[in-house]
């Protein structure tokens, strides 16, 4: 009995968190972390990162909230940045330590979300937009009508993703308004045109990266890296960016205020802001990173991709959706109900 | 021959409603299983067999790290959920009936009527109090909310071990001289014994199957493969998480096996 519970012990000392120099605990996405870009900091530095993954940024702020989490690093959604600051989870980042602070694209400096950045720093960014197979339909594809007033081609080959900020949103911008609008009538337009729009609708479900390659779905309101990966099996498979507006995402990582090893955090924070490390996260994750000069390290086939390299003409209609007022969170999800009834 | 009474088996449709049930039952499993060996990175376009995605999961890291936690984390809890398991049977099964009986059965089986995610929740708060409290992270804490929640499944089995086995055995025991240990180890033990192993393998299979506890429960670096798992939705499946989920299932059903035979083999 006695070995037993020896054993058990040793067993439960060496499962724990080491909480010795040369660690660092980051909480991130799942599957969203390049094995390579933490193999690629161990090497140059010394420090063991150790990953945990969540699936939500809900799980993950409820965790960090209970405390006694043991995370230093963690990188919630642009949406969520502001929430974790408020209840001072996280802490402002000291500039001084950062000195590849200076590598963020001009673009992802000054941000509704995080004024100059001094609280987060990029993950990967992203856009929602209209993923469609060009071989059933060869018309234009930069407009939310596709899932909208959809095409005949289309009809009841269409999927929207189940996500009914960016979906409700899209509607929204489609009819002229604002996001986070409390206008009733503009409400009302957008909630009229989902309703009429949703019987062309083949199904309202995650999965489009493997309906679009597989030809089970023609279209989908889709993430632009999820599309991509759809066009690499499946060429016809492009990426509309609708100009009456489209949402964009970015996750951040941040330090969190009770972090137990914060130079860990900051070596690392700078290491993946030097461009040749942002593209190995972009390389894994199949997104763009908001580093400048990281695109010169990406793979091949993403350096010219157009789902990950904004054309020009498209990037004015990208729209980072702020986390709306109560009232207006009320009506989106009153048009949600409707749509999904 | 008439006189034969009610047989489920001999009313019309009961064929077809077998098979339509064992079909809705195995048929996404099978699917899974059968696209474990896609050459593709596709879960739904069949492209030729391969185990590539076997040796991919295989040669994982965060997969193999994982997996390890998993299982040790399922011996441990196993182990103690059987051994209070155990107690508590013997404590409500080797005496005549008695008052508040059904009570304690409900109290022993409580976690398996409370909503998993409520469990979940109500750990988080108060492991999150006692982490900051203790400035202790390790697996304890999984092994912990594992082993609460495992006991009422290793109960289950055991008890109706005991509740098959005449309580006058004991009573024999102690006529023949038997010391109240002697008759616990030489009479009692030997004959529960197959309720206690299926008890644990119950156990074992239920923690390492677990996601919603874990996932609130667990602390820096502490991710099971169940949660491994979770965290692959967001992004687009591959293939690696059928090969996974195979494994997992063909241990779990050896496990099921064993159990099986076990049960079995004193009737």
């Amino acid at each position: 009995m006695k070995r037993t519970a020896a054993a058990l012990a040793a067993l439960l000392a060496t499962t724990g968190v080491a909480s010795a120099e040369g660690v660092l605990n980051l909480y991130n996405w799942g599957n969203y972390t390049s094995p390579e870009l933490l193999e690629k900091f161990k090497a140059e530095t010394g420090i063991t990162v150790t990953l945990t993954e969540f699936d939500s940024n809900d799980t993950a702020l409820a965790k960090v909230d209970a405390g006694g989490h043991g995370f230093d690093l963690v990188v919630p959604s642009h949406s969520y940045v502001p929430i974790w600051m408020e209840k001072g989870l996280t802490v402002p980042l000291d500039l001084a330590r950062l000195p590849n602070h200076a590598n963020i694209a001009p673009e992802w400096r000054d941000l509704d979300w995080d004024p100059g950045r001094a609280n987060s720093i990029p993950w990967q960014w992203g856009s929602v937009g209209m993923g469609v197979n060009t071989a059933v339909y060869g018309g234009d594809i930069n407009t939310s009508a596709i899932f909208l007033e959809t095409p005949p081609e289309l009809v009841g080959k269409i999927n929207v993703v189940p996500e009914m900020v960016d979906v409700v949103n899209l509607a929204i911008m489609y009819v002229g308004g604002a996001p986070c609008t409390e206008d009733t009538e503009v409400l009302k337009k957008a909630r009229d045109l989902l309703v009429a729009a949703k019987p062309n609708w083949i199904a309202m479900d995650y999965g489009a990266t493997e309906r679009l390659s597989n030809n089970d779905w023609a279209a989908s309101v889709n993430w632009n890296g999820s599309t991509m990966r759809a066009r690499l099996a499946n060429p016809p498979v492009a990426f509309g960016y609708p100009r009456e507006g489209y949402p964009m995402f970015m996750d951040n990582v941040m330090l969190l205020a009770d972090a137990q090893n914060v130079d860990e955090a900051y070596l690392f924070m700078d290491f993946i802001m030097l461009p040749e490390n942002a593209a190995m996260i972009s390389a894994f994750a199949r997104y763009a990173n908001g580093i400048a000069g990281s695109e010169a390290f990406m793979p091949e086939d993403m350096k010219t991709a157009p789902e990950v390299v904004t054309p020009e003409e498209h990037k004015a209609a990208g729209v980072f959706l702020p986390v709306c007022s109560q009232q207006a969170q009320e009506y989106v999800t009153a048009i949600w109900t409707e749509l999904l009834k | 021959m008439a006189e034969r009474g009610f047989q489920a088996t001999r009313l019309p449709g009961f064929a077809a409603t077998a098979v339509i049930v064992f079909v809705a039952l195995y048929a996404p499993i099978l699917t899974l299983v059968v696209y474990s060996f896609n050459a593709t990175n596709s879960i739904s376009n069949w492209a030729g067999f391969s185990f590539d995605w076997y040796v991919k999961a295989w040669n994982n890291e965060a997969v193999k790290d994982a997996a390890l936690r998993s299982l040790v984390l399922a011996t441990m809890a196993a182990t103690i959920a059987t051994t209070v398991a155990t107690m508590a049977a013997l404590g409500t099964t080797r005496r005549r009936a008695y008052r508040g009986q059904t009570f304690i059965y409900v109290v022993i089986n409580q976690p398996l009527m409370v909503p998993e995610i409520v469990t979940a929740v109500a750990l988080l708060i108060v492991f999150g109090v006692m982490k900051q409290a203790t400035g202790y992270q390790g697996l304890g804490w999984l092994v912990a909310a594992h082993a609460a929640f495992c006991t009422p499944f290793a109960y289950l089995p055991i008890r109706a071990r005991l509740e098959g086995m005449d309580l006058t055995l004991e009573a024999a025991a102690a006529d023949l001289y038997a010391s109240p240990w002697q008759a616990f180890r030489h009479v009692t033990l030997p004959l529960m014994f197959p309720g206690i192993l299926a008890g644990f393998m119950l156990a074992f299979v239920i923690s390492l199957d677990d996601v919603v506890i874990t996932e609130f429960v667990k602390s820096a670096g502490q991710e099971t493969l169940s949660t491994y798992m979770l965290g692959q939705l967001r992004r687009a499946f591959t293939p690696e998480v059928n090969a996974i989920s195979t494994a997992l299932l063909a241990f779990t059903v050896l496990l099921l096996l064993g159990f099986f035979f076990l049960t079995r083999k004193r009737e």
